[in-house]
C-alpha cells in the first residue's frame, strides 16, 4: 500500500517536473521575484533594529533574523510545494472538475496534494541558509548540533502544520461557492510567523501557539539553534502536529462528504 | 449488472432574488427550496448492454450517472453496481468503471496525453504490458499517432475528446458512463467516436450508458433507451417501439421531378414540408402503401423513401406528453 | 461613448457591483479575515515600543496608527490587475469590449461597488479606535477630516490606476501577475503600511517622498490621526494628486494601446 503510494508520488512528482521545465524562461524569473521577495521581507526587520542594541522582548537582531531565517525557509516550502497543489483544488471545484479526482482509486488528498511543485521557490531555501549563516555570524557562535537535529526535527513538524492547515483552508473552498482569495488570506496569517513569538501577547498568543501555531513554525525551531528550547517544546510540537494533521484528515474527509452529497 | 431501486436524489438550493434591497436580506437570512433531481428511479441492465438515457435538460440524467459512479450520495433509494454499492467507493469498483464527461477533461492541460496515460496507469495499477497493448489498440482504432506527443491545450476539441476517451479506457473499465460525449464536435469526428464506443462495446463486453441530445448517437448505439423527465422514468424499453409509440405515423419523403400544387399533395396525407424540389408527408402506419402507390401512379416522383418521423421530434413530442400529464395531475 | 452616457450607466453599474460584493458572504468574510497585517504589525510594534517611544510613536501612537492603516487598507483597495489577466487569459475581455462603455469603467464600479460594505466593516474599527485611544485616533480639525477624504479617494485611484496600467500589460505579455507582486513587495517596504515611513533612516525618508507607495495607504493613515500641519498635508496632498495625474495618463495610455494590440493580434 505504502509502496503504491510512494510510486504515485513518483509519478506525480515526474509530471510536475516535466511541466516546470517547460516553462524555462518561467523559472528563471519566478527564481529571481521570489529572491526580491525573500530580500524585502527583511526591511521590517532592519526598521525596528535601527539601533544597535535594541532588542524585542529579549530578542536581539540576530535572533530574529533566525526567526525570519525559518519565516523564508517555510515559505519556500509553502510556495513551492504546498500551495501549488491545494489552489488546483478550488479550481477543480469551480470548474466541475475534481469529480475526475474522485473517481480514481486512490485517496483524493493524496492526489489532489501532489499535483504540483514549483522547483524554482528552491531559491528560498538557499536564501535562508545564507540568513542562518550571517545570523550565527553576528551572534559571534555557531549552533550546536544537537540544536540543529532539533531544529530539522522541528522542520518536518512545521511542514506537516503548514500542509495541515492549508487543508483546513482549502476544505473551506467546499462549503462556500466562491473563494478566490484563500492563497491571500492564508498568506496573510503566515505573514505573522516573521516575528518571535514572545512578541505577541494575550489573545494573539494563545491563538498563534494553539489554534494556528505560528509560533511553533518559526520560533521553535529558532529557540531550537540557539540551543534555548526545553525538550518538553520539542515533544509538545511533535505531539501538536500530529493531532492537526490528524484533524485536518477528518474536516477533509468530512468535506469530501460534503461534496458528493450536495453538488450536481 | 447494474440495478436501480427507487432511486431519490434531492437538493437543498439557496434562493436568491434579484434587487439590492433582497441582497442584504439574503445576508442575515437565506430561504431554501428542495429540488428534486431524481425521484423514484428503477431500472436493470445487464452486462455489455448498452442503454441511452434521454431526456430534457435538467431531467435527472446526469445525477443518475453521478450516483452510479459513486460521486453522489443518493438521498434514497438502492443502487449496486457489479455487486459494489457505489457510494462506498471501494478501490475494487472505481477500477472497473470510467466517467466521460463531454464538456469536462481530465487530461491534464499543459501536458501531452501520453503523460495522463501514464499517470492513469499508475493509478489504476496497470501492468506495463497492459498497457502497451490496451494503448496499440486505442492509437490504432481512434487514430491518435502523434496526437499523443502534442500538449493537451493546442489540440483542437475533437481531437482532444479522442484522447480523453483513450485516457478514459486505459484501464479497461467494465462499465462505462458517457455523459454528452459528442458535445461540440463536428459531424466525422461524432462517427468516429459512435463507431469506437460500439466496437469497444462489442470487443470488450463492456456495459455502457450513454446520455446524449443527439440523437444520431442514440440511434446507432442504443438499442434500449430510458427516458427521465423531471426527475421520473418515464419510458425504458426499445428504440423502435418508443418510436412506434409516441409518433406511430410514418414519413413519405418524395423527390419531384416539377412542382406540384399543394393541394394534389393534401389529398394524399398531412403535408410537413414541401418546395419545388420535394416534399414530405406523413401518414399513419395503415395508410403507407396506398398513400405510396398513389405517390408513384399520381405524381411526377423521382424518388421515394418511407421513414421514421426524425428522433428529436419524437423526443420533444414524448416530453410535452409528459409535461401535459403532469399539469393535469397537478391541476 | 460619450461622457454623458457613461454617466448615466454609472448607477446601474454601481448598483449591481454593490449586490456582487453582497452575495457572496463567505468570500467577504474570508476577505475580511485577510486583512490582518495591520493588526500583526499592531502586536509588534507595541511590543518594540513598550519600554521607550520610538522616534515619536508611543505604543499607543502605534495602536491608533494601525487600526487607522485597517480602515485606509480596505478603503483603498483595488485588485483590477488580476481581473484583466484572468479576463485576457479567458478570452472574456472580448465580451466586455463588445460593450459601448470601456471596461475601465465596469473595473472601477466593481470595485467602488464593494466600498459601502467595507465601510460597514471598518466604521466599528474607527469608532473603536476613538474609545480606546481617544479622539485623536481620528481627524479632529474640518480641514483634517477634509484633506483625509480626499487623501483616501487619492490612495485608491493610484492603487485603481496602478492596477490598471500593471494588469494592461497582460495584452501585451503572458501575464503580468508577476509584476504586481514585485509592486507588493515594493509597496510593503515604502507605504507606510507595516510601519509608518517616518521611522525610516534618515537616509531614505527623502526616497519615500517621491515614490508612490506612500501615497497609497501611508498619508490617508498620517491624515487620520493628526501626524501632520496644515501645509505639509496641503503639500502631501499636492504630491499625491500628481501622482494620480501621471498614472491616469500612464494607464489610459498603455490601456488604449494594448486594446490595439489586443485586436491585431486576436483575442
Amino acid at each position: 500500500m505504502l509502496r503504491r503510494y510512494i510510486r504515485l508520488l513518483g509519478v506525480q512528482l515526474r509530471a510536475s517536473s516535466l511541466l516546470a521545465m517547460q516553462y524555462r524562461g518561467d523559472f528563471l524569473v519566478e527564481g529571481l521575484i521570489s529572491l526580491f521577495g525573500s530580500a524585502t521581507a527583511l526591511a521590517p526587520l532592519f526598521i525596528v533594529f535601527q539601533r544597535e542594541e535594541m532588542r524585542i522582548e529579549g530578542w536581539g537582531f540576530g535572533e530574529a533574523l533566525l526567526v525570519i531565517g525559518w519565516f523564508t525557509l517555510l515559505q519556500g516550502v509553502l510556495e513551492g510545494a504546498i500551495s501549488p497543489s491545494l489552489t488546483g483544488v478550488v479550481e477543480h471545484i469551480r470548474k466541475g472538475t475534481l469529480d475526475f479526482v474522485l473517481l480514481k482509486p486512490a485517496d483524493a488528498q493524496f492526489l489532489v496534494s501532489t499535483t504540483r511543485f514549483l522547483p524554482w521557490r528552491a531559491t528560498n531555501l538557499l536564501a535562508a541558509l545564507v540568513i542562518f549563516v550571517y545570523a550565527f555570524h553576528l551572534l559571534g557562535r555557531s549552533p550546536s548540533p544537537v540544536g540543529v537535529l532539533a531544529s530539522l526535527v522541528l522542520l518536518a513538524t512545521s511542514v506537516l502544520l503548514l500542509y495541515s492547515l492549508w487543508i483546513l483552508t482549502v476544505c473551506a473552498a467546499f462549503y462556500v461557492v466562491k473563494v478566490d482569495n484563500l492563497t491571500y488570506f492564508f498568506t496573510s496569517i503566515f505573514d505573522a510567523a516573521r516575528w518571535p513569538a514572545p512578541v505577541f501577547r494575550g489573545t494573539l498568543s494563545f491563538v498563534f501557539t494553539f489554534v494556528i501555531p505560528l509560533a511553533v513554525m518559526t520560533t521553535f525551531p529558532a529557540q531550537a539553534m540557539l540551543g534555548r528550547l526545553p525538550w518538553s517544546s520539542l515533544v509538545w510540537a511533535v505531539v501538536g502536529s500530529v493531532l492537526f494533521a490528524f484533524i485536518s484528515r477528518r474536516v477533509w474527509l468530512h468535506a469530501i462528504g460534503h461534496y458528493t452529497s450536495a453538488s450536481s | 449488472m447494474i440495478s436501480v431501486r427507487d432511486l431519490r436524489k434531492h437538493y437543498q438550493v439557496h434562493k436568491r432574488p434579484p434587487g439590492l434591497m433582497a441582497a442584504f436580506r439574503s445576508l442575515i437570512h437565506r430561504t431554501y427550496t428542495t429540488v428534486k433531481a431524481v425521484d423514484g428511479i428503477s431500472f436493470e441492465i445487464k452486462p455489455g448492454e448498452r442503454v441511452g438515457f434521454l431526456g430534457p435538460n435538467g431531467a435527472g440524467k446526469t445525477t443518475t450517472l453521478k450516483v452510479l459512479s459513486g460521486l453522489l450520495h443518493p438521498s434514497g433509494g438502492e443502487v449496486m453496481v457489479d455487486d459494489h454499492v457505489p457510494r462506498h467507493r471501494e478501490d475494487a469498483f472505481l477500477k472497473k468503471i470510467m466517467l466521460v464527461m463531454g464538456q469536462k477533461q481530465q487530461l491534464l492541460w499543459d501536458l501531452p496525453p501520453s503523460e495522463t496515460f501514464e499517470l492513469n496507469r499508475a493509478i489504476y495499477d496497470v501492468s506495463r504490458a497492459q498497457f502497451k497493448q490496451t494503448l496499440d489498440e486505442l492509437v490504432t482504432l481512434l487514430d491518435l499517432g502523434d496526437l499523443i506527443g502534442k500538449p493537451a491545450r493546442q489540440l483542437s476539441l475533437g481531437e482532444r475528446m479522442k484522447c480523453e476517451l483513450a485516457a478514459a479506457l486505459i484501464h479497461r473499465p467494465k462499465v462505462l458512463f458517457l455523459d454528452e460525449p459528442t458535445i461540440g464536435l463536428d459531424v466525422s469526428m461524432q462517427v468516429t467516436m459512435r463507431t469506437f464506443i460500439k466496437s469497444y462495446n462489442e470487443r470488450h463486453g463492456a456495459t455502457l450508458i450513454l446520455t446524449s441530445h443527439y440523437m444520431d448517437d442514440v440511434a446507432a448505439l442504443c438499442p434500449r433507451v430510458i427516458v427521465i423527465d423531471k426527475g421520473q422514468l418515464s419510458y425504458d424499453g426499445g428504440l423502435d417501439a418508443l418510436v412506434q409509440r409516441v409518433r406511430p405515423e410514418k414519413r413519405v419523403v418524395l423527390r419531384l421531378e416539377q412542382a406540384v400544387d399543394v393541394a394534389r399533395l393534401a389529398a394524399l396525407g398531412k403535408v410537413v414540408t414541401h418546395d419545388n424540389a420535394t416534399a414530405v408527408l406523413q401518414v399513419p402506419q395503415e395508410a403507407v402503401n396506398t398513400t405510396v402507390s398513389r405517390a408513384l401512379s399520381t405524381l411526377p416522383v423521382q424518388d421515394l423513401t418511407v421513414e421514421n418521423a426524425p428522433l428529436e421530434e419524437v423526443m420533444s413530442e414524448l416530453f410535452a406528453e409528459t409535461k401535459a400529464r403532469r399539469e393535469t395531475v397537478s391541476a | 461613448m460619450s461622457m454623458r452616457g457613461t454617466l448615466r450607466a454609472m448607477p446601474t453599474l454601481l448598483r449591481v457591483g454593490v449586490s456582487e460584493a453582497v452575495a457572496y458572504r463567505a468570500e467577504m468574510f474570508i476577505w475580511v479575515l485577510s486583512t490582518t497585517m495591520p493588526f500583526i504589525s499592531m502586536a509588534l510594534w507595541t511590543a518594540v515600543a513598550r519600554y521607550a517611544p520610538v522616534g515619536r510613536y508611543t505604543s499607543a501612537d502605534f495602536v491608533r496608527y494601525f487600526l487607522a492603516a485597517f480602515v485606509v487598507r480596505q478603503m483603498t483597495g483595488a485588485w483590477a490587475a488580476w481581473m484583466i489577466n484572468y479576463e485576457v487569459r479567458q478570452g472574456t475581455l472580448a465580451m466586455r469590449l463588445l460593450r459601448p462603455i470601456s471596461p475601465l469603467w465596469a473595473y472601477a464600479a466593481e470595485n467602488l461597488g464593494a466600498m459601502p460594505l467595507r465601510l460597514v466593516v471598518v466604521t466599528p474599527v474607527a469608532i473603536a479606535a476613538v474609545y480606546l485611544q481617544g479622539w485623536s485616533s481620528v481627524p479632529q480639525t474640518v480641514w483634517g477630516w477634509a484633506f483625509f477624504l480626499v487623501a483616501l479617494f487619492g490612495g485608491w485611484l493610484i492603487t485603481f490606476l496602478v492596477n490598471v496600467a500593471l494588469g494592461t500589460l497582460s495584452l501585451y505579455m503572458e501575464s503580468s501577475t508577476k509584476l504586481m507582486d514585485v509592486w507588493f513587495a515594493l509597496f510593503y517596504v515604502f507605504s507606510g503600511y507595516l510601519y509608518p515611513v517616518e521611522l525610516f533612516p534618515p537616509a531614505l525618508k527623502g526616497l519615500v517622498d517621491w515614490l508612490p507607495f506612500r501615497y497609497q495607504v501611508g498619508l490617508p493613515v498620517e491624515l487620520m490621526t493628526n501626524k501632520h500641519d496644515f501645509w505639509t498635508a496641503l503639500t502631501l496632498l499636492g504630491a499625491q494628486w500628481l501622482w494620480v495625474g501621471l498614472l491616469l495618463l500612464v494607464s489610459v495610455v498603455l490601456w488604449k494601446r494594448g486594446l490595439k494590440r489586443f485586436a491585431a493580434f486576436g483575442g
